[in-house]
């Protein structure tokens, strides 16, 4: 028969692990969406907030687990001690705020809120030579209260960063083979694309404030809900 | 250029390629392998002083921050095997 490889090991641990993930990732998203209904209230009609939830999938755990091993490699003679609870983000959610100050808003909503106070912190830096020192996105990871086994991860991102990960992980994070070798240059285009939707977002919002249409709808907004109370 | 970029062209001078499924910078014809980890940690002197060292005949030098076993340095070769 042949020998059970590390791999096999991690797989069959994924599939025990799996109910677990779920229950966490249902927890996750409950206390996000409780924790954003009164801003989700008040949005403007422009503006958005979207929750996206994933269980990491198998093969992609492994490869996370095998990527933090030097030289991406599992040691045969070690393999009892691997283990996909060392992950992060086995269940994952992640926000997407547009404009940007929702985005802030966001964060200091959820960060706020008990069950997330004690999560470290790890978010999503641009690379060392960008001069912005903001995030690119807030990242949190720990332990839902009904269970200590997976760990979970809680990201908000701006709406337009986020969708544009959607393309850009699958095509350049997490490489195909045949695009090997063609992206040692991307990491310039990659920043200016950050830049340039940070820059529309701005604009966007310095024109919104400013249009005067908009203040004075905002005003009898407040007029009305005054005359209510 | 930055120190990373500036590292990385002198290993791609020196003949070494980098493997996304190993996350390592490999020469075969020289016989080294430098992981991300180590090429990160040191500076281009050190980098320059592991390239420029001989490799012992019929063996393979690997240049990661912790000293990979035996049964590692197997799976990786087995892995980049052409």
């Amino acid at each position: 028969m042949t020998e059970r490889t590390v791999e096999d090991r991690l797989r069959e641990e994924y599939f025990t692990l799996l109910p677990d993930a779920r229950l966490v990732l249902e927890e996750l998203k409950a206390e996000v969406g409780y924790c954003l209904l009164p801003l989700l209230k008040k949005l403007e009609r422009h503006e958005k907030i979207t929750v996206i939830s994933r269980i990491k999938e198998c093969e992609s755990a492994l490869g996370a687990l095998r990527r933090r091993q030097e030289g991406a490699i599992f040691d045969p003679n070690r393999a009892g001690e691997y283990s996909l609870k060392a992950l992060n983000d086995l269940a994952g959610v992640r926000v997407l705020a547009f404009p940007r100050t929702r985005w802030a808003e966001v964060n200091g909503l959820l960060r706020q809120h008990s069950q997330f106070t004690r999560w470290t912190s790890d978010p999503v830096l641009p690379t060392p030579n960008d001069p912005d020192t903001q995030p690119l996105a807030f990242k949190y990871h720990g332990y839902c209260s009904r269970n200590g086994v997976v760990r979970a991860e809680l990201q908000i991102a701006p709406m337009l960063v986020g969708l544009f990960w959607d393309v850009e992980h699958s095509a350049i994070y997490k490489p195909s083979p045949q695009f090997k070798g063609v992206l040692a240059g991307m990491n310039e285009r990659t920043n200016k694309v950050y830049e340039a939707l940070k820059e529309f977002e701005s604009e966007f919002e310095r024109l919104i404030r400013r249009d005067p249409l908009k203040a004075r709808k905002r005003k009898k907004k407040k007029k009305k809900r005054g005359r209510n109370q | 250029m930055v120190t990373e970029e500036r590292k990385k062209r002198i290993l791609e001078d020196a003949g070494f390629a980098y493997s996304f499924d190993r996350l390592s910078y490999i020469n075969r014809q020289a016989r080294k392998v430098f992981s991300i980890e180590f090429v990160q940690d040191n500076d281009e002197a050190e980098i320059r002083a592991r390239i420029g060292k001989p490799t012992p005949a019929g063996e393979w030098e690997f240049n990661f921050n912790s000293k990979p076993t035996d049964s590692v340095k197997r799976e990786f070769l087995r892995s980049i095997a052409p």
